[in-house]
């Protein structure tokens, strides 16, 4: 586990040749997607499940967006739009988004290499059966040509809140950009990251190999959490006070607030996560994170099971923050 | 003068987009502006296209297999079918270069078949045999691996 950087994600993005692509195909062609990815990936030791979105409740497929299993974009197509879930969810397999498949693989903290593994091994799976698009020259060939050659977007979560707190995002950004990266926020709208999370990606996807592109974001995402434990520490030797207040104050709030919106929580989240880091809090990276998810809306209202006032909403994400954070786990 | 891209605000700004020596330039609001400065590779691709669009550069082209024309790809940036990239390949290897700086995949291939294997393995047994016979001066033997050859050269194209 890692102190800066929360989790690793990678994506695969592989098309059936003899398909047309999304904007080209049939319902019959979507399902014939479905049906042969399934039946290739039938004798995998490990459980899988089968979520197509059509017919899926409006919060449900929220809640799968929330837990990053499925794009935004997949809600937005109708045919045979699903995913295939690993019991685990380290292993998640959009079919029929803007390519054929998306094979996405998480691994917490900086374990890259794990989640490229995971993903090439399900690819390996697939290939011993099935055809997918592919050119000598171009590599994978993918709806959009900007994703051609490997298919990959490798990525790493980052929690930055000293260097978001002193104005560094700029240069961080212009870093990320110098190696052919980009770094951008993951929760909230544009220029707003909620929970001071980033997310740092090769654009890239041609010409250089996985393990190039892989190394690429490693390297750079390592870069970067030394830049942040720098103003970390500065900030922590100019004020300690200061410092251990603000965490104290958020943690205080999260074990007994009684109501809290979402972007409060983002607030008191990103400093619990800080106090876990530098170990000034009774918390666990482990638990920071499924926090981080359990609290997101459509999470609250599942857990819930029923229909929520927003009011009620608030309330109710206090008693899982909570029941979350008691007995300092 | 009104943003090229919304064609509602007002353009307050110029972009010049650079990539590999060859600049663009678009008169954009500051709101649509931002959706470049992200860098996605998608937005510059999306640029790049409208930009061309404009200038009338839509060359006549249709995919044979799932009839997408180069103008729709112009239009959504997404290819029809992977027969597309074969149809469109003249226009799209400068443009991919330009959007991803190179043009050479270097990544992971697909696996190949042991029947593929073993048509290269015999290939290979083929071509030896052939240069000895040559060497020797046994034409007549020499011809009968060419022709061999060249049947198992059909087949493996036939197949790919």
């Amino acid at each position: 586990m890692s102190d800066i950087i929360v989790s690793s994600r990678v994506r695969l993005a592989r098309n059936y040749e003899d398909l047309p692509f999304r904007g080209k195909i049939s319902a019959a062609q979507c399902e014939e997607c479905v049906n042969r990815t399934l039946s290739a990936l039938r004798d995998l030791p490990e459980a899988y499940t089968y979520l197509p979105m059509e017919g899926m409740e409006e919060n449900e497929k929220q809640a799968l967006v929330e837990s990053h299993l499925v794009s935004p974009d997949l809600l937005k197509e109708e045919m045979g739009a699903a995913v295939l879930v690993r019991g685990d969810e380290r292993i998640a397999l959009m079919m029929n988004e803007e390519d054929h498949l998306r094979i996405q693989a998480f691994a917490p903290g900086d374990d890259l290499k794990e989640a490229v593994q995971g993903a090439f091994s399900i690819e390996d799976t697939l290939q011993k059966k099935l055809s997918f698009a592919f050119d000598p020259q171009l590599g994978y060939l993918t709806a959009c040509p900007t994703n051609t050659g490997t298919g990959m977007r490798a990525s790493m979560m980052l929690h930055l809140p000293m260097l978001t707190l002193f104005k560094q995002m700029g240069k961080v950004g212009q870093l990320a950009a110098k190696v052919g990266l980009t770094i951008r926020g993951i929760y909230g709208e544009g220029s707003e990251a909620q929970g001071n999370l980033y997310q740092l990606s090769n654009q890239v996807t041609l010409g250089r190999t996985e393990e190039e592109l892989a190394q690429a974001v490693t390297a750079t995402a390592l870069q970067m959490a030394e830049m942040e434990r720098v103003f970390r520490k500065r900030a922590w030797e100019k004020d300690r006070v200061a410092f251990e207040d603000q965490l104290f104050r958020s943690y205080g709030l999260l074990t007994n607030a009684r109501r809290m919106n979402v972007k409060e929580f983002m607030v008191h989240w990103s400093n619990l996560r800080l106090g876990a880091a530098m170990e000034k809090l009774p918390v666990s990276y482990e638990s920071t994170l499924s926090l981080l998810t359990a609290a997101q809306p459509a999470h609250v209202l599942k857990a819930a099971g029923a229909a929520l006032s927003e009011k009620e909403q608030d309330a109710y994400r206090c008693e899982i923050i909570r029941s979350a954070l008691q007995g300092g786990n | 003068m009104k943003c090229e891209e919304c064609g509602e605000r007002q353009a307050q700004v110029v972009m010049t987009t650079v990539i590999n020596g060859e600049s663009t330039t678009r008169h954009l609001c500051r709101e649509c502006l931002k959706k470049y400065q992200t860098g996605d590779l998608q937005s510059v691709l999306a640029a790049v296209l409208s930009a061309m669009a404009e200038k009338k550069q839509t060359p006549d082209i249709t995919c044979p297999r799932c009839g997408e024309t180069y103008a729709e790809f112009q239009k959504t940036g997404l290819l029809g079918c992977a027969e597309c990239y074969t149809a469109f390949r003249r226009e799209l290897t400068p443009l991919i270069t330009r959007v991803q700086g190179r043009a050479q995949h270097a990544g992971r291939r697909p696996p190949v078949s042991e029947e593929e294997q073993a048509r290269q393995t015999q290939m290979e047994a083929l071509r030896s045999q052939m240069e000895a016979a040559v060497a020797e001066e046994n034409f007549e033997e020499a011809a009968r691996l060419r022709d061999a050859l060249r049947a198992l050269t059909a087949a493996g194209e036939a197949k790919a």
